[in-house]
């Protein structure tokens, strides 16, 4: 039988989307449409012992940053477009990992906060892909661009190359708001002389097929074509990483 | 012809003979049809007046919803479905967040507001309250005028007639909403309400490419169309990612609750035709017994078995529906005096649809049709010993005996009234389920007590022993051929299942309202804030409330692995296929908070964790097969975290107070990891202090999101408080009404005890003696009769609020108790109180017209 909480003025929805800073779209914070099925029972894994937690030391990486377009809202976390990432590494031969550091809801001001934290070990490269949220709550652009700002002095201090991915805000809060928003990102790339992807969502945005119901984040398909399209401007920043091919 | 006509007069004369006892039957039938009409009319005008407040909530009865432009497959298919239907009205509206300037260009103030656009016909149902004294009507909105919430006023500094800036259009304030049909209650606020024209938005340029808005189409259509229009609605419009749903669909927590108080209401309407079945059923066999003499004299006097049973069954019917009339005439005057107060306080309290007092067609229909067919299928079984009454009973009193072997007749009738029961049940009940549920109850707790009259009379026989005489005859009595024990266990044990099921459903009903009606229910909910902010934000917020609120640390995790005893996998698919495949919001606490209980395993105490331990929801055991001493590994924020699971905890998701986390940590788990805070709270009630709070919160943390519950929880609480009124008085008058028809069932067995006093009076008993007698047996029966409910009332409860209701049960000590006691003190006391006229007469007059 269904619990009364399950439904409703959904509290549990409701506190699982305030909780979680996700969205401003109630319905996408649902639970996946995967609950209920049955459970699954396969030969246990002794994965407890094999695998030590946490990181390897020497172990190169690339962060990626950023929010639920990183941490693959609604997606498996083999589908979100980190893991994807990861695959086009594996085949061109290089032994870096991709850690998904996104955390959906996040804004710049909570991305400043966390950083050093993600950035721990030995990381090579940076993506930075953050401002969605700012924009979909339409919180003030001065703030977000400060935020950013500090994140790519951060990363520099440590010596790991930024990739930059820009964002766009919808046309809710007005023309002024929205160019405004677009030009923080080509300014920071400039200013601060970053590898710099103009939109993260190029060619998926919009775009109801490469979305899930809620229109904003990519389903599977999407976030393998985010991949595809973020691997082109990291590919030619791997060079320099001293990575292994 | 000539037979019926004999029939006829033979009944009316009967009736004449026997006027007084007949009267009494005739009351019971009355007061059981009264009560079954005014309590349905009244039902039927409450879930009327539910309706248009479940419309005034969508403010039509079917909604097509979407979160994209509408695809011209949609429009297509939407055109196309509706092109048949007729009559139908139809609108369009478009609701968005976006940001609202001051027009005036010294001001930089900036507002994210919840916009909406409608067109001239919205809304179909319910009204909009405005501050000033016009009414609603669509032109305030025509040339570029908007409609505004207060706080919208209040945080930009503004007032009516300011203009404010939408993208790049400038409106007018021209008057500020209160209270608004067709707001939808799952969805939080993010901002004050702004409404515009439908057309003007388009002007504005926030609706452009990939912006965020949901449009709809509200109709309004014929109340038998709803349902298949909005069922082929659904299967058409699967691909388009479209949501369609009528008023009806119970998708909040507050419809839901509309939908159980329907059910409630129906419920007590069938419970009372129960209850005053028992009534016609234990008057009905007295009234038969009575009547055995005379049918002996009509036997002598040549009259076949099938033309008695014909005589009676008419007389009883025209008694029924006399009855039936009379209870019509009683309900009318009863629902014009006593839901005055209902309607009056419910409207002023909600600004409602005034609850009407008038009885309704279909319930003086149903009272009728239920008063005769219970008075007639429950006088079938008793009446048909007249068959077997033999003209020898004028001289020998025990001459009725039935003969051997199986009396097909009397088990055919016996299962013609078990079958007209459970009819009448579902039709009552208006559902098969509901009444299947509670029919089984009827026949389990029927059975019951049969056994246990049984098992009593058998128990109580050594008593037939005791030394003192008033509790010898007392005990004697409960065995005595043609003793009233079986009858009162039944219509008493009966009725007091169903007034103590009754009356736990609704406590527990009102409970589940109650605990989302809590004073202290947070309406405000502060998100984003960051570690560096915590201390600044509470210094900001105790400041307006007086006492900060506790910040609640959140982390986002993903379950990765799970090293279980019935779970176990490694992969993100293994956590798909279990149903773990999501985001969680985790967080971590010493304690338990108020809505939380452990249920198994052991809670950490205050000292920080050694290996990392969490607590997990009840859901994720049961629903999920995750188990006490499982290992669950997490990746949080980019790196794994391995956590055994050392309690399961439940959740009342219903308080609200201090959320809840399908995963809880014990703190030391995270180590250093970053994670925000979110706080729920009670915002000031002042709303010039509430828009000051958010104003000094936004200005200071910009990043820190205000979401303002309070426009929800207030609609909330009004239709609870005002479904709760409801439910309190039909529950009352229910409560008043069983009981009055158990009065007059007990009471009618006095007529049993005439004889019996005036032979113990002959033979020296006194009147203290008698009472006595009559306190012991009454209220041994009582005691008996109120424990049997009871118990049938706790499993009656359980399985309506478990299986039809969806609520959490609670067994009502007090209710249980409470029943017990009071039923053995009302049928002591009636029993007594109705036998006082028969110990003060003298008993040879008795004995003389016997």
């Amino acid at each position: 039988m269904e619990r009364a909480g399950e439904h409703g003025i959904p509290w549990r929805r409701v506190v699982a989307c305030i909780a979680g800073l996700c969205c401003l779209l109630v319905s996408a914070c649902a639970p996946a449409a995967t609950d209920g099925e049955d459970h699954a029972v396969s030969a246990a894994p002794a994965f407890l012992a094999d695998r030590a937690a946490g990181r390897a030391p020497d172990e190169p990486l690339i962060v990626a940053f950023g929010d639920s377009l990183t941490a693959g809202l609604g997606l498996l976390s083999d589908e979100a477009y980190p893991a994807r990432l990861q695959e086009h590494l594996d085949r061109a031969g290089y032994r870096l990992r991709v850690v998904n550091a996104g955390v959906s809801g996040e804004t710049t001001a909570g991305g400043l906060r966390r950083l050093e934290w993600a950035l721990e070990g030995d990381v090579r490269i940076l993506i930075l892909a953050l401002g969605g949220n700012d924009g979909l709550r339409g919180l003030p652009i001065d703030q977000m661009r400060e935020n950013l700002a500090q994140m790519i002095a951060v990363a520099r201090a440590r010596a790991i190359r930024v990739l930059l991915a820009g964002m766009e805000s919808p046309p809710n809060f007005g023309t002024a708001y929205t160019d405004a928003f677009r030009r923080v990102f080509e300014r920071l790339a400039a200013e601060h002389d970053v590898d710099f992807l103009p939109f993260l969502l190029e060619g998926v945005a919009g775009v109801p097929a490469l979305n899930q119901e809620d229109g904003i984040h990519p389903n599977a398909r999407g976030a393998a074509r985010v991949a595809a399209h973020v691997w082109l401007a990291l590919e030619p920043m791997l060079g320099e990483t001293g990575a292994a091919r | 012809m000539a037979a019926m006509r004999f029939i006829i007069r033979m009944a009316y004369r009967e009736l004449r003979s026997s006027w007084r006892r007949v009267a009494f039957f005739f009351v019971c039938v009355a007061v059981g049809v009264a009560a079954i009409v005014a309590l349905r009319s009244l039902i039927q005008n409450v879930r009327v007046a539910l309706a248009a407040e479940a419309r005034t909530l969508l403010a039509g009865d079917v909604s097509i919803r979407t979160d994209r432009p509408w695809s011209d497959e949609a429009r297509r298919i939407i055109d196309g479905r509706l092109a048949g239907v007729d009559p139908l009205r139809r609108t369009e509206i478009v609701d968005t967040t976006t940001m609202v300037r001051v027009a005036d260009p010294a001001s930089v103030r900036t507002k994210v507001v919840e916009l909406r656009g409608v067109r001239a016909a919205f809304p179909f149902y319910g009204r909009f309250r405005l501050a000033g004294d016009e009414a609603y009507s669509f032109d305030l909105l025509r040339g570029r005028g908007a409609l505004v919430a207060p706080e919208l006023l209040a945080q930009l500094g503004l007032e009516v007639g300011d203009e404010i800036l939408i993208g790049d259009v400038t409106f007018t304030i021209r008057d500020v909403i209160f209270t608004e049909p067709g707001r939808r209650l799952g969805a939080f606020s993010f901002g004050p309400r702004v409404l515009v024209d439908r057309a003007a938005l388009d002007e504005t340029g926030v609706l452009g490419f990939a912006s965020r808005a949901t449009r709809q189409i509200l109709l309004q259509v014929e109340a038998p169309i709803i349902d298949p229009l909005v069922a082929v609605l659904r299967e058409d419009l699967q691909e388009e990612m479209v949501r369609v749903r009528s008023y009806r669909g119970h998708e909040s927590r507050i419809e839901r609750n509309l939908g159980r108080t329907e059910n409630y209401l129906s419920l007590i309407g069938f419970v009372i035709v129960i209850l005053g079945g028992i009534g016609v059923w234990s008057v009905t066999r007295v009234f038969v017994q009575q009547h055995l003499r005379n049918v002996a004299i009509l036997k002598c006097l040549g009259a076949t078995g099938g033309r008695v049973l014909a005589i009676y069954v008419t007389q009883i019917a025209l008694l029924g529906l006399s009855g039936s009339l009379l209870g019509i005439g009683i309900a009318r005057a009863a629902l014009a005096a006593v839901p005055e107060s209902l309607a009056a306080q419910a409207a002023t309290a909600a600004g409602l649809t005034t609850v009407s007092t008038e009885l309704t067609g279909s319930a003086m229909v149903q009272g009728v049709a239920v008063g005769l067919l219970v008075s007639v299928l429950f006088a079938l079984v008793p009446l048909l010993e007249v068959r077997h009454a033999k003209p020898l009973l004028l001289l020998r009193r025990d001459a009725v005996r039935p003969p051997a072997g199986i009396d097909w007749a009397r088990a055919a009738s016996i299962g013609l009234v078990g079958a007209g029961l459970v009819a009448v049940a579902v039709w009552q009940a208006a559902s098969v389920e509901v009444g299947l549920y509670v029919s089984a109850g009827f026949a389990g707790v029927a059975a019951a007590l049969h056994l246990i009259g049984r098992g009593l009379v058998r128990a109580v026989a050594p008593l037939e022993r005791a030394p003192w005489f008033a509790l010898r005859h007392a005990a004697l009595s409960l065995s005595r051929p043609g003793n009233q024990t079986r009858v009162i266990l039944l219509a008493v044990g009966l009725g007091s299942f169903f007034i103590i099921g009754v009356r736990a459903m609704q406590t527990n009903l009102l409970g589940n309202f109650d605990r989302e009606l809590r004073d202290d229910a947070p309406d405000m909910f502060l998100i984003d804030i960051q570690q560096d902010q915590a201390d600044g934000v509470s210094a900001i917020l105790e400041a307006g409330l007086g006492e900060a609120p506790p910040l609640i640390p959140v982390l986002r995790a993903r379950v990765t692995a799970v090293d279980g005893r019935r779970l176990s996998f490694d992969s993100p698919r293994g956590a798909r296929r279990a149903g773990l495949g999501r985001e969680y919001t985790v967080t971590y606490r010493a304690s338990l908070a108020e809505n939380e209980r452990v249920i198994a395993g052991r809670f950490w105490d205050d000292v920080p964790a050694v290996e990392p331990e969490i607590s997990i929801e009840e859901d994720l055991r049961d629903e999920r097969g995750l188990e006490l001493g499982d290992t669950v590994r997490f990746d949080v924020l980019g790196r794994e975290i391995a956590a055994r699971v050392t309690s399961v905890r439940e959740v009342q998701w219903d308080d609200t107070r201090s959320g809840g986390f399908m995963f809880l940590f014990r703190p030391g788990s995270f180590g250093a990891a970053p994670h925000t805070y979110i706080a729920f709270m009670q915002g000031p009630a002042d709303g010039d202090a509430r828009a000051r709070l958010q104003r000094d919160l936004v200005a200071r943390y910009p990043n820190v999101s205000v979401i303002d519950g309070l426009t929800v929880l207030q609609t909330v609480r009004r239709l609870l408080d005002y479904v709760t009124l409801a439910i309190s008085v039909v529950g009352g008058i229910a409560l008043l009404s069983g009981g009055l028809i158990l009065v007059g069932a007990v009471a009618m067995t006095k007529f049993q005890r005439i004889h019996e006093a005036a032979v113990f009076k002959t033979l020296g008993a006194n009147a203290r003696m008698l009472t006595l007698m009559l306190v012991l047996e009454y209220g041994v029966l009582g005691i008996l009769a109120g424990s049997v409910g009871s118990i049938g009332a706790l499993i009656l409860t359980w399985a309506l609020a478990r299986q039809v209701f969806e609520i959490a049960w609670f067994p009502s000590v007090f209710t249980n108790a409470g029943g017990v006691l009071v039923t053995a003190l009302v049928v002591g006391s009636v029993g007594v109180a109705s036998s006082l006229d028969v110990l003060r007469r003298r008993p040879l007059a008795t004995l003389r017209a016997e």
